[in-house]
């Protein structure tokens, strides 16, 4: 099903989702940035022809964004506008907190969504312990209480996947509810097939270069990583400029790409001919 | 066929067991996850079935990463024993519980710790004498008594400062939904106006302990101090060292104190390995620091300052811990002592960068650490 949609896979991934997906259990994907915990979301929308909502969790992040709140000024016109009507005051009250006045926020649209849909919970480890314990209602129950309207159940269940980076320890009570799957960066095979995948047109020996290096480079003890979007950033630019080999000056160019941090850049540099030893990358400086 | 299928079935529940003695918590509704799986996959193929269950059955990453060889291993004892249950039982192989003895005290404490808290001993019943007593000199037997009298003021005090507004007379902004709510029944007349003030944001807290042998008992001491604080703290991270940083956030979290006392005390000790606090530190910095620290973070560092390592790592590692922090507060009790001056090597490398310097080696400075907490 994944890879239909142009998503390298293998099967430890593959049997998550799945399982995921027949046991009706949300999925808690973990890894380092970068190694496409979020697009397992958007290619699983994409394969269930469905719609994906996503929440993107925040340090402070509260059911009001998260949930739903209500439209005040919206209620605020409605009264003004019905002030001369008999209406009384019990009506008014029933009008303005209806349906029409609320407002919904990802998880309200996920549970009242005409179909069954993708929910991305993102990066939920950024978001406070109160939001989690709240979450875990939520995935556990499939309903949500208003207090002015009352309990409003799922009409339908959707898919959920949660994504974290291990910034902070989930709990416990959290990773029981989910299925579990940790993603790592990909190795050479792997990652060469999602550049050939993704970057069509690009040249054989430059891809195979361009993983070598990434793949060398992972292996220094970097503030930042390279996560597959670099190693996929740095295939678009390259190919993009017609070129069919790296060789140090190219490299050297576009640092910018693939590394974030300015004393990663400056470890690298100061380490280029041994990584480029380490790849076999040749220097145009060499051949000569 | 099926009599094969009930034998899987059975299987996989001994598997489960299996697993749990290995440190897995499965509860009955990952194994019937598990049996529901077989539905499916096809799993006359091992790897097919391998996935499957480790998909089903793992919660974190140590799961994941013991569970193939974990796997590997229960179904070749399977095909050795006829009887699985037999295979399953061999494995049970108590694990030596060496118990170190400088953790005696430490243990008490822990396992005095799953015990009812509600006991709430007076905290002014506490002896003049044994609020100014050295934490090093207190008899064992008066251990338990200070250790209650310390979760009393811990409480107290993260009580106070848990204490947060949210609405407020002052016209800071509309609380549109009190507004509402307070106006309706004069008909959505809006007379009365409603306000609220942000919540002030929590303050995050890391803490490094010292944990070899000079420093044990203070460590104790002071992670129960802060146990009260972790709900005043949106955030609270604790680390350990004494030649290695080790962190055991996740292991205080989860009360599982019978693991954390493990990790503790398979550190090394004693005098041989010593302290190496700048390597310890760096270690922080350079792993930890980066999604940890921020403007709003109070770092405590727990230590004698007798640091077996090099200064220039302790001082590059303070520098950048400060810069990224709100404050750095160094407990050090050997400054208990009238007579102290801060000599050694590590301490006169550390002093110029420190925000604050206080003792911690008795109940009345950890009252003075709990003010410097609140700011």
């Amino acid at each position: 099903m994944l890879s239909g949609q142009g998503y390298i896979t293998d099967d430890a991934v593959s049997m998550a989702v799945f399982l995921s997906m027949q046991l009706q259990k949300p999925l808690l994907v973990e890894g380092p940035a970068g190694v496409g915990k979020t697009e397992i979301a958007k290619v699983m929308a994409n394969a269930l022809e469905t719609d994906l909502i996503r929440l993107q969790c925040y340090e402070g992040l509260d059911a009001t964004h998260a949930l739903y709140e209500w439209n005040y000024q919206r209620q605020l016109l409605h009264l003004k506008a019905t002030e001369q009507s008999a209406q009384s005051v019990e009506e008014k009250e029933a009008t303005i907190f209806g349906q029409n006045f609320l407002l919904k926020r990802p998880l309200l649209q996920a549970i009242t969504h005409h179909r069954k849909p993708v929910l991305l919970i993102d990066e939920i480890d950024r978001s406070d312990e109160e939001f989690e314990s709240f979450l875990l209602e939520l995935l556990s129950d499939w309903q949500i209480t208003i207090p002015e309207i009352g309990t409003i159940k799922a009409t339908h269940i959707p898919q959920v996947i949660l994504t974290g980076n291990r910034t902070r320890e989930l709990s416990e009570a959290l990773r029981r509810r989910c299925l579990y799957l940790y993603i790592d960066y990909p190795d050479f095979e792997k990652e060469w097939l999602i550049v050939k995948n993704k970057v069509p047109g690009i040249d054989d020996r430059l891809a195979e270069q361009i993983c070598r290096f990434i793949e060398v480079l992972r292996t220094l003890q970097l503030e930042k990583t390279p996560g597959i979007a670099e190693t996929l950033d740095w295939a678009f630019a390259l190919s993009g400029m017609h070129l069919d080999h790296l060789d140090r000056s190219i490299i050297e160019q576009t640092f910018g790409v693939i590394l974030k941090d300015w004393k990663d850049t400056r470890r690298v540099q100061l380490s280029l001919s041994e990584l480029l030893e380490r790849t076999g990358i040749q220097s145009k400086f060499d051949d000569l | 066929m099926i009599t094969r299928h009930t034998a899987l079935s059975a299987n996989i529940v001994a598997f489960c067991r299996f697993l749990r003695k290995k440190g897995f918590t499965l509860s009955a509704e990952e194994e019937a996850d598990a049996l529901r799986s077989l539905e499916w996959i096809d799993y006359t193929k091992p790897a097919e079935l391998r996935d499957a269950l480790r998909a089903v059955l793992c919660r974190n990453r140590r799961n994941l990463e013991a569970f193939d060889a974990l796997f590997q291993q229960y179904w070749k004892e399977l095909e050795k024993a006829v009887d699985s249950k037999i295979a399953q039982q061999e494995h049970r192989k108590p694990k030596p519980g060496r118990q170190q003895e400088a953790f005696k005290s430490l243990k008490t404490w822990l396992n005095g710790n799953q015990e009812k808290e509600e006991e709430r001993t007076a905290y002014y019943g506490l002896s003049e004498n044994l609020n100014r007593r050295d934490f090093a000199a207190v008899p064992a037997d008066e251990v338990d008594e200070l250790m209650r009298a310390i979760r009393a003021l811990s409480r107290r005090l993260a009580a106070h400062l848990n204490r947060r507004r949210q609405a407020t007379r002052q016209h800071a902004s509309l609380d549109l939904r009190r507004t509402l709510r307070a106006n309706l029944r004069r008909g959505g007349e809006l007379l009365d106006l409603a306000w609220n003030k942000p919540k002030r944001n929590r303050a995050k807290l890391v803490v490094l302990c010292d944990v070899s042998q000079s420093m044990e008992l203070y460590t104790a001491f002071l992670l129960q101090f802060l146990y009260a604080f972790q709900q005043v703290f949106r955030r609270v991270e604790t680390f350990t060292f004494s030649t290695d940083l080790q962190r055991i956030t996740p292991l205080l979290r989860e009360r599982n104190y019978e693991e954390a006392l493990q990790v503790l005390s398979s550190q090394p000790l004693g005098w041989s390995g010593g302290t190496k606090i700048g390597h310890a530190l760096d270690t922080f910095v350079r792993d930890h620091a980066p999604r940890m620290l921020d403007s709003r973070t109070s770092v405590i560092i727990l230590s004698d300052g007798l640091d077996m390592g090099e200064t220039e790592l302790l001082t590059n590692a303070l520098v950048r811990i400060r810069a990224h922090s709100r404050r750095i507060i160094w407990l050090n009790p050997l400054a208990g002592y009238a007579a102290y001056q801060p000599q050694t090597a590590g301490m006169q490398a550390a002093w110029p960068h420190l925000d604050v310097f206080l003792p911690g080696h008795n109940v009345d400075s950890l009252r003075k650490l709990g003010r410097w907490l609140g700011a």
